[in-house]
């Protein structure tokens, strides 16, 4: 018996660890990204930027918007898919063709296609829909009674209409991330509910609840959710790594907003919690309700999206109305036990002007360079994960003036 | 790593110089009197191993890196010969062992269940496991008397844990990429990061077996008259997990080394 025998039995489990398997086929089919081909985009599309789209994994239906009188023909479509992947064009027929990336596709007349994307291991697949449809001009002013909702697709929580202007015409919230940490709750234990009958005139309006994320939310370090409303993306999928920016704020819009009215009547929560889920003591919870216009192009004609974290303070803001609050000499948000926001728990019409600190470019604003955005939250530092669970905060009838 | 190894390798040498003059013969090798006696053999060991499902499931693609934790062994046995070259032997062996790693996998299924509240889904990215074990193995076994010198044993052990730990955490690769898939490879992809680590629950240690079963293979050198230089392996049959558990849906098997010195009477 030699003495290397000793050392051969040290050596197994670590040499058990450098037996890698043969790397298996890739499981995920998604588009990732979508771009069209024109020599001169500009006469189609109202920003450079248009031509291409980074598609998220929540996201199949594909649609870009073009000028209402363009008439786009056929155009290169390319698309970025999975690696390994295979994409097929589905025909009206049903039958499915090998789709080349790049090739010529004829979107006139507002023509849906269908594609399915293949998995390279063959298991699984994904439909998508992409289109091009005329941008369908606004009128300016809006009146929204959020009397118009649904389920979403899983059955597990409410998705609001909104007007076509804005992203799928649906409302945006913070209810995709709170079914990923808490995967028990119903449609109504979700922090963006309807209140069926609960609206000032009998109706139905919106209650907004920040609510207790259970174990996964403390593992995460985000221990409250924040019920919210807002138009524009959120992107779930970044919603743990990056929360204020997985919430894209803001669609293009062509008329210079005014003033908002909106009913509100808010129920605070008893305890007011930090990030760490610590009771901080002399400060009340806050209701959040503020319209943005913003510049959604930089000097370089990149896309300017707001985002959480930047909704109110970016410098391509031009105007900006939000409930009242304290605020710091820096400008930063003042947390305190005296709010001046002035919603009680009566039913009460508030009337928020926009302030502008900026002219208005009519061209710019005629060819979709402006951006607005609504935001609501029932907890004004929920965004921060901070705030009093149990803050309700209801809503309706919002009405929009335009200029 | 290296310098245990090395320490080792002094063992041997120290050990193999003071003998190198006397000569073998199995009764001035033997058990303390008499070819079939028996005795006790006390032993303090270093132990190395891991964790691990065996073979390697296709999801883990990288062992960046591997570090033991703990890694003490106090053990004692019983021996008995029955005749020059066999006998039996029981003991046990208290032991704080564990280990710690860094690997990259992809589609990695996850299973985690808190309070009633489940996430699961297909990972992609780096996932870093440290286990720690503190408890005793009680083995049986046949010992075969090669040479004067060289004992080899071999038979089966049950261990017993009194405390266990099983924590980690999952983020992005060094290519950046890190997400979780929902529920199936098309589900929402949800990213994370090392800014931002997903640690894994910490009821994970209540899911842990409190027994083990296994196989248990010792080699004994006799060095001198009472110290014996021995390295054994404890290879885990029984897998570390309750059979309900479905976070982690692979089998794992401890398997660890133990190598030290043993005094014999």
């Amino acid at each position: 018996m030699k003495k290397t025998s000793i050392f051969a039995f040290v050596a197994v489990p670590l040499l058990l660890a450098s037996c890698i398997a043969a790397e298996q086929d890739n499981t995920e089919c998604d588009i990732e990204e979508v771009s069209l081909h024109l020599d001169s985009p500009i006469d189609f599309f109202f920003h450079e930027y248009d031509t291409l789209q980074t598609v998220i994994s929540t996201e199949t239906d594909i649609v870009f918007t073009i000028r209402s009188y363009a008439n786009i023909q056929s155009v290169p479509l390319s698309l970025r898919i999975t690696e390994g992947a295979s994409i097929y064009m589905i025909s009206e027929d049903g039958t499915e063709t090998p789709f080349l990336s790049g090739s010529p596709v004829d979107f006139s007349n507002e023509k849906v296609y269908h594609f399915r994307v293949v998995s390279e291991d063959k298991v699984w697949s994904r439909n998508y829909s992409i289109s091009v449809v005329h941008d369908k001009p606004s009128e300016g002013n809006l009146f929204i009674d959020y009397e118009s909702y649904h389920l979403d697709a899983s059955g597990k929580y409410f998705v609001w209409d909104a007007p076509e202007v804005f992203p799928d015409a649906t409302w945006k919230n913070g209810n995709p991330g709170f079914k990923i940490s808490k995967s028990s709750a119903k449609p109504m234990d979700y922090p963006s509910t309807p209140a069926v009958g609960a609206g000032p005139d009998g109706s139905d309006c919106v209650k907004l609840e920040t609510c207790d994320t259970g174990p996964f939310g403390r593992m995460a370090n985000m221990r409250l959710a924040s019920g919210s409303m807002f138009n524009g993306i959120f992107d779930v999928g970044n919603a743990l790594t990056a929360p204020l920016e997985a919430t894209l704020m803001g669609s293009p819009y062509t008329h210079k907003p005014i003033q908002v009215r909106i009913w509100l009547r808010y129920e605070q929560g008893s305890v007011f919690q930090d990030r760490d889920g610590k009771l901080v003591e002399g400060v009340v919870d806050e209701p959040d309700f503020y319209i943005v216009f913003y510049r959604n192009e930089d000097a370089e004609g990149n896309k300017v999206q707001l985002n959480g974290g930047d909704i109110l303070t970016n410098p391509n803001i031009v105007g900006l109305g939000r409930l009242p609050h304290h605020y710091n000499s820096d400008g930063s948000d003042q947390l305190s036990n005296d709010p001046i926001h002035g919603v009680t728990d009566e039913w009460q019409e508030f009337t928020i002007p926009v302030v502008y600190r900026s002219e208005i470019d009519a061209t710019i604003l005629e060819n979709q360079g402006y951006s607005i955005a609504f935001g609501s939250a029932s907890s004004w530092q929920g965004g921060y994960f901070a705030g009093a669970i149990g803050s309700k905060l209801y809503m309706d009838n919002l009405q929009l003036f335009c200029e | 790593m290296k310098h245990i190894l090395y320490t080792i390798a002094a063992l041997f040498v120290f050990a193999a110089s003071i003998q190198a003059q006397e000569e073998d013969s199995w009764e001035k090798w033997g058990p303390t009197t008499g070819l079939k006696d028996g005795g006790f053999i006390a032993r303090v060991g270093y132990v190395l191993g891991g964790t691990t499902p065996i073979p390697l499931p296709a999801e883990i693609r990288k062992v960046n890196g591997f570090s033991p934790r703990g890694g003490i062994s106090l053990g004692i046995d019983g021996y008995k010969m029955f005749s020059k070259r066999w006998g039996v032997s029981a003991g046990a062996h208290f032991f704080w062992e564990g280990f710690h790693t860094n690997a990259d996998v992809k589609n990695y299924y996850v299973w985690l269940e808190q309070e009633g509240e489940v996430t699961k889904g297909y990972f992609t990215g780096t996932n870093v496991t440290s286990t720690e074990m503190w408890g005793v193995t009680l083995p049986l076994l046949a010992t075969f008397r090669m040479s004067p010198r060289w004992n080899v044993s071999a038979g089966p052990y049950l261990s017993l844990y009194f405390h266990q730990t099983f924590s980690g955490e999952v983020f992005d690769n060094d290519e950046g990429v890190g997400y979780l898939r929902e529920d199936t490879p098309t589900g929402t992809k949800i990213l994370m990061t090392r800014e931002n680590p997903t640690p894994y629950p910490d009821n994970f240690p209540e899911k842990m077996q409190p027994v083990a079963l296994g196989i248990e293979i010792a080699f004994d050198w006799k060095a001198m008259k009472h110290m014996n230089v021995f390295g054994l392996l404890d290879w885990g049959m029984t897998d570390i997990w309750d059979r309900n558990f479905e976070a982690i849906t692979f089998k794992m098997y401890p398997i660890y080394a133990t190598v030290g010195l043993a005094y014999r009477y």
